[in-house]
């Protein structure tokens, strides 16, 4: 592909190669963080005059903890509970009531993270979808993920509340995943491989757009990628 | 490298910006910083620079660093001709 005539998207046969070819680099020189997986998905309506229709299914990371991302008892709607100070050996105490027990031991709370990374046929581009729960399965809302996001997604979200992070339907899953808006990327992706002129004579490598793509995406969610991802060998000479 | 050689603590990098798209191109172009500061440092000077909030900057034609990584770190990956070349282009990343 010539970069300086290329759109900045991806066809789904790209997405494919690339995901593989990021899955396995991740693998390589991010083997301390879990892998990503290609999880294949059957087309829904299967095709009867196509007679092998390209592999559909998209990646995924799950069950990961942010960074930031242990929260204290749910202690937001019960700001009297900050008051009650517990000493050692009172949490063994018996509850009066089980309807009104409320965690008061400030305890970090796990959260756990699934990512998927979704390709898009209408934007033509990769699409993260994300969600978060609580350790027992309990979903978290917009507004407690928000907290385990990185403070310059947070501005973000605060400024382009409809076109940044939105609940939306999962596309294979058909579930409420969280999604980042893709109607960006591929201005941004055509950038990123453009503005080197003696980048352009090379060309636009499939392989290294996730890659690429996640360098710009995982900030938003406090995913980093490791350098020795980012050191493409095609752009070293 | 043709970095001040200095011990790494103190050591300051060059980098150059430049204005990719419909950016603003600055008098300056090119600025020594310590390579201890953060990449953030470098994004809130453009920032600055062009009155902008919403810059989108990244390195090497293949990516965008994470604001934490340190201007050092980034210098001994993709730096080249002693100096760290710095991308900027005014487009949002997102909205």
């Amino acid at each position: 592909m010539d970069a300086l005539s290329w759109d900045g998207t991806l066809t789904s046969r790209d997405f494919l190669v690339s995901a593989r070819a990021f899955a396995e680099k991740w693998k390589e020189f991010n083997s301390a963080f879990p892998p990503w997986t290609w999880v294949p998905c059957p087309p829904k309506q299967p095709p009867c005059h196509l007679p092998q229709l390209l592999q559909q299914g998209y990646l995924s990371l799950e069950k990961i903890c942010l960074p930031g991302s242990s929260k204290k008892g749910h202690v937001t709607s019960q700001e009297d509970v900050d008051e009650i100070s517990l000493t050692e050996g009172e949490e063994e105490f018996e509850p009066v009531d089980n309807a009104t027990l409320v965690e008061t031991n400030n305890s970090l709370q796990v959260c756990y993270y699934d990512f998927h990374i979704v390709y898009s046929d209408s934007y033509r581009v990769p699409v993260l979808y994300f969600r978060g729960y609580y350790i027992d399965g309990q979903p978290l809302a917009l507004d407690e993920i928000e907290k385990d996001l990185p403070a310059c997604s947070a501005k973000v979200l605060l400024e382009s509340k409809w076109t940044f992070i939105t609940q939306e339907e999962h596309p294979y899953l058909n579930r409420p995943w969280y999604k980042l808006h893709p109607c960006g990327t591929s201005e941004w992706m055509k950038l990123l491989f453009l503005s080197d002129d003696s980048r352009a004579k090379i060309g636009v490598a499939v392989e290294q757009y996730l890659v690429s793509w996640l360098s710009v995406v995982g900030q938003v969610v406090g995913i980093r990628i490791p350098f020795e991802m980012l050191n493409n060998p095609k752009s070293c000479n | 490298m043709s970095t001040v050689e200095s011990p790494s603590a103190v050591r300051k990098v060059v980098v150059h910006l430049r204005a990719t798209g419909d950016a603003p191109i600055l008098k300056q172009a090119k600025f020594k910083i310590l390579g201890t500061d953060k990449f953030a440092k470098v994004i809130e000077f453009l920032r600055r620079q062009l009155h902008r909030d919403t810059l989108f900057v990244y390195v090497n034609s293949a990516f965008s660093p994470n604001p934490d990584e340190l201007v050092i770190d980034l210098y001994n990956n993709f730096g080249f001709d002693g100096k760290l070349v710095v991308n900027y282009a005014c487009s949002m990343a997102w909205g």
